[in-house]
């Protein structure tokens, strides 16, 4: 990233589809004329020789810039410039092939006028090669003066030296697996290179040159001989990474110096292989080449890298950074005409361009964000729409839903009325010889499409369903999806509901939002009472006894139970006998002479169920009948004292849970503490003796595991406590609302107040929840006088140490109603309900119908804390 | 002049290729990182290639190009082990390296608000969750908070910008690594467990690229440090590049002490950036942050300028509250490298919030004409523009963040920042529309339930004001914002008590806040007075 582009004062794109690398290019002024030339070749195979001249922008480039373009046979892999000729000082071109090296001198012919110049090239000498070629570096190795030596590096790691003309000597280097870059120093005459162990090696050449030859190796090893010395490394660098290139610099102000260009950084060395300083790269670079800097002491390095960057290092200061229009796979500096310090760059697909480091910054154009004419009026008037629909929607309840007119979703759920002849319950829990099962079919209507449409199937433990997810393929307009499940008993206990819910949830697209607007629709279904329990023979004897008074006469159980009863046995008509599949038994009564009813059974909370059962058919006989009048009563008293003995049961294993957690995370922490003993025991360097922690250790695990299983067996009883709690809690309110004949309204309260729909968990559970609820309707419904409004709640619900509180308050709530009190929310018109706040947070842990006196129009004027805002960026 | 051209018949002529020597030519891809061409030319090389016993022998084409394959698929998936770090709540809870429960201030990063330097007040700059200020770089990190107990850690609330794992070993290390199944349908290059790893650690040439393999692409770090550990012993404990590999795999598997070690031996022999990089990184693990910094300071001695200690030195300082020093070391990174994108963020945030948004607003344009172009960068540029009056370009910064907004966080944040400059302008309607967007885009965004809150108070919501403050101080405990105002709220309404508990829960977040200290003097007198 950088402000500056590198200026292009030259370019063109070279062939088609050609390949190029680090090797390839090289600017020097081959043809001996004093000018610098760029000469480049391709993996291809073609040689081309370019002498750039300036041109306009926009033109296109002359054709006499460039001087030659030659096809040779095979692909060229480095070429290099250099006094590579005997008997002259003339700069010849030493082209590389994969099996060849070729030496050609350049030259010019001059030509008509019009013609102007040619230039050719022609072959002085040329040696095959053994093995693949990889790279070669040149110099006057031994020092010789005027005239420069070839040493090729193959694939398979052999240097091989060519005296000009003629081969010199061939040598394996050692530890050899990749070839890395080769380089001559002639200060130290000799070659570096990094090898495949990550370390930069220098080898002299005098040490080369007497080495064992590389050709008789073989046999050398074999006859046990060594007529040379064995290849001595003169010094070895680990860097610890791979490298790219290496450049040897001698600038005359500035030390002698080695610059390795690695995988992730650039490395400076002196000439005896130390670091002079480095540079971590955070970039992974792709050439470099140092040249000489301004400011004495100094080496200027250009490194390109993959984000097509190129930039500028004093040292390792950055200098600049500049764009470059593709990723640079070599680089150089050349001068032309007079024009110095040209930067030349080529990448991978044959883009070469001149440029230079302008400063007239390139800056960034972000583009255009697509913007229309505005049309005010328009826009006014969409704006009123929206305002319009905004004000509406927080009118209502803000952020909540509001009710749908007409439905667009609709799911019906049709409960069998006969149980499936096929049990389909699994791994049902139950003693039962039998657990029937109730087939449910579950339809989805849809009138607009309904994207991704997702039914569950709902219905409260111990019931289970065979399937409770079904996802569906979406759904056209008006077309419909069906899905049949089956009901049954799963847990030992008998439910407190028999009832179902499913939901089906969908998107619905819109024109203006194509991913749709959630859409969720329900529907409850009941279950037939045959689910649970089945006929049995009338008990007389029971524990609890409840009479149920009406307004008529009384129905024959045989009309109104048919399904029981069985129409051969007379006495049926008034006495009936069930028995839960889970075993307790339950004797309905109905008195012949008085219009009464009585329900008995062992159990309290068993009771419910089949009291509801009664009372829902009694009602439908008599709608049946068309009879309006029909009203059931209770006068007996509420049998508050059987139903704290059930929530003193569920409460004490609540606090027997919570003995377990306690007892569970104290056994926790001692396991994590025996644990970091015996860590640093055995990460101590001398071993000592374990001191019996690892029985320790085993123990505690041990009591770990028991405890989780008991406080996992606890749990589920408490599970089954609170069915049963529930169980008596909607008989108790039932009762009440039959004793006081409350409205429908009232009943709904006491249904939330007495069953909250969280969940019961340890930390907000049943009682306290219901003792908030119940001392709220006490302070404000019930309430007998304005003290009893003042009181406060403690604002966070707690487990209670005890339910007398509750017990006392239900009590109470009793007393209060039979002396007249009426439940009613209208009273607190005044107090705004708190706002459920939708979404990613657990219920704020409060009583919804909290309420506490707030004086209207009371103005609040703090300090409006806002937090200065987020500040983020990322690279 | 006219050029002379000899080749005729360009298009006639057979092409001439590399494909005579498919070793070079993938050696020239890995060179110019087309690692996948490179791969699959070392694979067809490596078809038919002899069994592993051959590639015992000696030096062969296949073992070369075995090298090439796992170096290139390394480098595929490599990602700098400096820049990784991502701590478990594990890792932070079970940490058996501490040394003080309760370190004195200024030495430890656990503290919060140990501010030396003078940095600014949570008043001013956000906060992370523990009580750091929030900088201006999101780093692998910088989100990071250290609850005192496994409880704690468990129960805080982990959203989605939040959430860490519950140990760094279920990660991102782990996603990392299984970059190996999607390049290879045909099952891993390498089998592993049939590696003779003794063999290989014999030759250094090929056990380097094989360590780098298995541990950055198969993230296999038991098999790394045994081949680490058989390779140093071969290398007679005389190559410092095996010791710092050890360290890595000691540092990966939580035994910092160990790797510290490895890491100052393999300094001793070779002063090495990274190495130092490793070792100030064991030392801020182990919440020794000035320990950490001596490393840095050490380091600079031998490399001088070096952009990553110094960067280093800088993030210490920034995360022990110390913003001055930081600053003036991100400064001097700028002088090393001034396209340095982190220092110039960090500057320019550091500005904002010293109340210079007009500075801040050139250190980000600065990053946008160099090309960073993203939702960030644009609602940062919005803000600076806002503060510094320059109304003109605040929405259109604005409009473009939303534009380039790539998740619903990031919109989430622009819509937030949009909500302050309705606030600023007045406009309390949008103010409260701009906030209600920003829950639907982050319903987790505290910040947002404090602000609307307080509108609803000022329109005479008092109870859905309650539920919003309850609510954000639930997302973020670490604010102190919702405290307070639930603080001033109750008081208001006259419920004391609950006043006072929230009025010491702000205290506990921002000791230092001054309305705080005056609320809760006011209300214990009022409270002696009953």
């Amino acid at each position: 990233m950088s402000l500056f582009k590198a200026r292009d004062w030259w370019s063109t794109v070279l062939g088609e589809k050609e390949e190029f690398d680090q090797g390839c290019l090289c600017v020097a002024d081959v043809d001996n004329s004093g000018q610098d030339k760029i000469i480049v070749g391709s993996y291809v195979g073609y040689l081309r020789i370019f002498n750039p001249h300036p041109v306009k922008p926009g033109d296109a480039i002359q054709a006499e810039d460039l001087l030659l373009e030659v096809q040779l046979r095979e692909p060229i892999l480095q070429v290099e410039v250099g006094k590579f000729v005997s008997g002259t000082e003339g700069l010849h071109l030493a082209v590389l092939h994969c099996r060849k090296l070729c030496v050609y001198a350049v030259s010019e012919t001059l030509g008509n006028v019009e013609h102007g110049n040619q230039y050719q090239i022609k072959p002085m000498y040329e040696h095959h090669l053994q093995r693949t070629a990889c790279n070669m570096t040149y110099g006057p190795f031994g020092g010789v003066k005027g005239r420069d030596l070839i040493c090729i590096q193959s694939m398979d790691g052999m240097l091989m030296v060519f005296e000009q003309e003629s081969y010199a000597f061939g040598r394996f280097l050692p530890g050899f697996l990749l070839p890395g870059p080769l380089t001559y120093s002639s200060r130290t005459d000799s070659f570096i290179t990094v090898s495949s162990c990550r370390q930069v090696e220098s080898y002299k050449y005098q040490v080369l040159a007497f080495a064992t030859d590389a050709d008789e190796r073989q046999e050398t090893v074999q006859q046990k001989l060594s007529p040379g010395k064995r290849l001595v490394v003169d010094w070895v660098l680990n860097i610890g990474e791979q490298a790219l290139d290496i450049c040897v610099v001698s600038f005359n102000q500035a030390v002698s110096s080695v610059f390795v260009l690695g995988e992730r950084s650039l490395f400076c060395l002196k000439d005896n292989g130390q670091i002079r300083f480095m540079k971590k790269l955070d970039y992974s670079p792709s050439c470099f080449i140092p040249y000489c800097s301004v400011k004495e002491g100094t080496i200027n390095t250009l490194v390109g890298n993959h984000s097509n960057m190129l930039n500028v290092y004093q040292d390792i200061t950055l200098k600049w950074a500049t764009q470059l229009p593709h990723v640079p796979v070599s680089v150089k500096v050349a001068k032309f005409q007079d024009l110095k310090g040209v930067i030349v760059t080529l990448s991978d697909d044959g883009h070469l361009q001149c440029s230079y480091l302008g400063t007239d910054p390139s800056l960034f154009q972000a583009p255009k964000v697509d913007s229309k004419e505005i049309n005010y009026e328009e826009f006014n008037a969409e704006m009123k729409e929206l305002q319009k629909i905004i004000k509406e929607a927080t009118k209502t309840q803000d952020i909540l839903p509001q009710s749908e007119k007409h439905r667009d979703l609709i799911v019906t759920a049709d409960v069998s009325p006969d149980l499936d002849e096929e049990s389909q319950a699994i791994d049902s829990e139950v003693k039962a010889e039998v657990v029937p099962s109730v087939t449910v079919k579950v339809t989805i209507q849809s009138r607009v499409i309904a994207q991704k449409p997702n039914l569950a199937v709902c219905v409260q433990a111990p019931l289970a369903v065979s399937c409770d997810q079904f996802i569906f393929d979406d759904l056209e307009p008006g077309s419909s999806e069906t899905v049949v499940l089956s009901v049954f008993l799963k847990g030992n206990c008998p439910p407190s509901e028999l009832e179902g819910n499913c939901v089906v949830s969908c998107n619905t697209p819109t024109e203006l939002n194509p991913e749709g607007i959630p859409k969720v629709a329900q529907c409850k279904f009941k279950l037939p009472l045959r689910l649970i329990c089945f006929p049995a023979q009338p008990s007389k004897s029971a524990n609890h006894k409840l009479t149920i008074d009406t307004n008529k006469s009384p129905v024959s159980f045989l009309t109104i139970f048919s399904d029981f009863a069985d129409p051969s046995e007379d006495d049926q008509a008034n006495v009936l006998g069930f028995q839960f599949l889970t075993g307790s038994k339950i004797t309905l009564l109905a008195s012949k002479t008085s219009q009464r009813y009585r329900i008995q059974s062992d159990q309290l909370e068993d009771l419910w169920l089949i009291t509801k059962e009664l009372t829902l058919r009694l009602e439908e006989h008599f709608k049946k009948q068309n009879c309006k009048d029909f009203a059931c009563t209770f006068s007996g008293s509420i049998p508050l004292q059987e139903y704290f003995e059930l929530i003193d049961r569920h409460f004490e294993l609540r606090l027997k849970a919570e003995k377990f957690q306690e007892l569970l995370s104290e056994r926790a922490v001692q396991f994590r503490a025996i644990e970091r003993r015996l860590l640093t025991r055995f990460k101590d360097k001398t071993p000592a003796p374990l001191q019996h922690l690892d029985t320790l250790l085993e123990g505690t695990f041990r009591e770990i595991i028991a405890l989780a299983d008991a406080a996992e067996e606890n749990q589920a009883n408490m599970f089954q406590a609170f069915t049963r709690l529930k169980s008596a809690t909607h008989l108790v309110i039932m009762l009440i609302s039959l004793w006081q004949k409350l409205n429908a309204d009232q009943v709904a309260i006491m249904e939330a107040t007495f069953l909250p729909l969280a969940e019961d968990t340890q930390e907000l559970g049943w009682e306290e929840t219901v003792d908030s609820a119940i001392s709220s309707l006490l302070r404000t419904c019930l309430s007998k006088s304005s003290k009893e409004q003042a009181l406060t709640l403690s604002s966070q619900l707690s487990m209670p140490k005890d339910t007398s509180r509750l017990k006392k308050n239900i009590s109470l709530f009793c007393d209060r109603l039979a002396k007249g009190g009426r439940l009613s929310l209208s009273t607190d018109a005044a107090t705004q309900q708190a706002a459920v706040v939708p979404g990613g947070c657990a219920t704020i842990p409060e009583s919804d119908l909290e309420e506490r006196a707030v004086v209207p129009g009371s103005t609040a004027t703090f300090t409006n804390h806002r937090r200065a805002a987020k500040q983020k960026s990322k690279p | 002049p006219g050029p002379a051209r000899q080749a005729a018949g360009r298009g006639l002529a057979a092409r001439m290729g590399l494909e005579t020597e498919p070793l070079f030519q993938a050696w020239s891809c890995f060179r110019r990182r087309k690692f996948r061409q490179c791969s699959e030319l070392c694979s067809q090389l490596l078809e038919g290639a002899p069994s592993e016993q051959e590639l015992d022998t000696g030096y062969t084409k296949f073992q070369a190009a075995w090298s090439l394959k796992t170096r290139a698929l390394t480098e595929m998936v490599y990602v700098d082990e400096i820049e990784m770090d991502q701590e478990g709540i594990a890792e932070m809870m079970l940490d058996e390296n501490a040394i003080a429960q309760v370190a004195r201030p200024g030495t430890s990063l656990k503290l919060p608000g140990t501010s030396q330097g003078g940095g600014p007040s949570p008043a001013v700059r956000p906060v992370t969750q523990s009580g750091r200020p929030i900088t201006g770089f999101v780093r692998p990190s910088t989100q990071s908070g250290r609850p005192s107990t496994v409880e704690q850690a468990i129960k805080t609330p982990r959203t989605a910008l939040t959430a860490r794992p519950i140990t760094s070993a279920s990660g991102g290390s782990v996603r990392l690594g299984t970059a190996s199944m999607i390049t290879n349908p045909d099952g891993p290059f390498i089998n592993l467990s049939r590696l003779n790893l003794a063999k290989y650690a014999q030759k250094p040439e090929l056990a380097k690229a094989l360590f780098e393999y298995i541990f950055h692409h198969e993230n296999d770090v038991k098999n790394a440090l045994d081949l680490a550990a058989l390779a140093t012993e071969h290398a007679q404990f005389k190559d410092w590049w095996w010791k710092v590999q050890i360290g890595k795999c000691f540092y990966r598997l939580g035994l910092y002490r160990e790797a510290e070690k490895q890491f100052k031996s393999a300094l001793k022999q070779q002063d090495m950036v990274d190495t130092i990089l490793y070792l100030a990184k064991v030392y801020l693990r182990l919440d020794q942050p000035v320990t950490a910094l001596n490393v840095f300071k050490q380091g600079l001695e031998r490399f001088p300028g070096e952009v990553t200690l110094l960067c280093g030195i800088a993030r210490i300082y920034e995360e022990m509250n110390n913003i001055s020093t930081a600053a003036e070391y991100y400064k001097d990174v700028l002088k090393q490298d001034n396209t340095h994108v982190e220092a110039i963020a960090c500057i320019g945030s550091n500005r904002f919030y010293s109340d210079q948004p007009e500075i801040a607003l050139r250190f980000y344009r600065r990053l946008l004409q160099m090309g960073v172009y993203n939702c960030q960068l644009f609602n940062n540029l919005g803000l600076c523009c806002f503060y510094a009056q320059q109304y003109d370009m605040t929405l259109t910064s604005f409009e473009r963040a939303l534009f380039l907004a790539e998740n619903e966080e990031e919109t989430a944040d622009v819509w937030y920042n949009l909500g302050h400059v309705a606030v600023g302008i007045g406009d309390l309607n949008l103010a409260h529309q701009c906030f209600k967007l920003t829950l639907v885009n982050n319903n987790d965004y505290a910040e947002a339930y404090n602000n609307l809150a307080v509108l609803e108070v000022q329109k005479g919501h008092i109870e859905q004001a309650r539920a919003l403050l309850q609510t954000a101080s639930y997302l973020a405990p670490h604010m102190y914002e919702p405290h307070f105002n639930f603080a001033i709220l109750s008081e208001k309404a006259g419920d004391l008590q609950r006043s006072y508990t929230a009025a010491r829960k702000s205290q506990e977040a921002f000791p230092g806040h001054v309305d705080t200290q005056q609320l809760i003097k006011k209300l214990e007198e009022r409270f002696a007075m009953l």
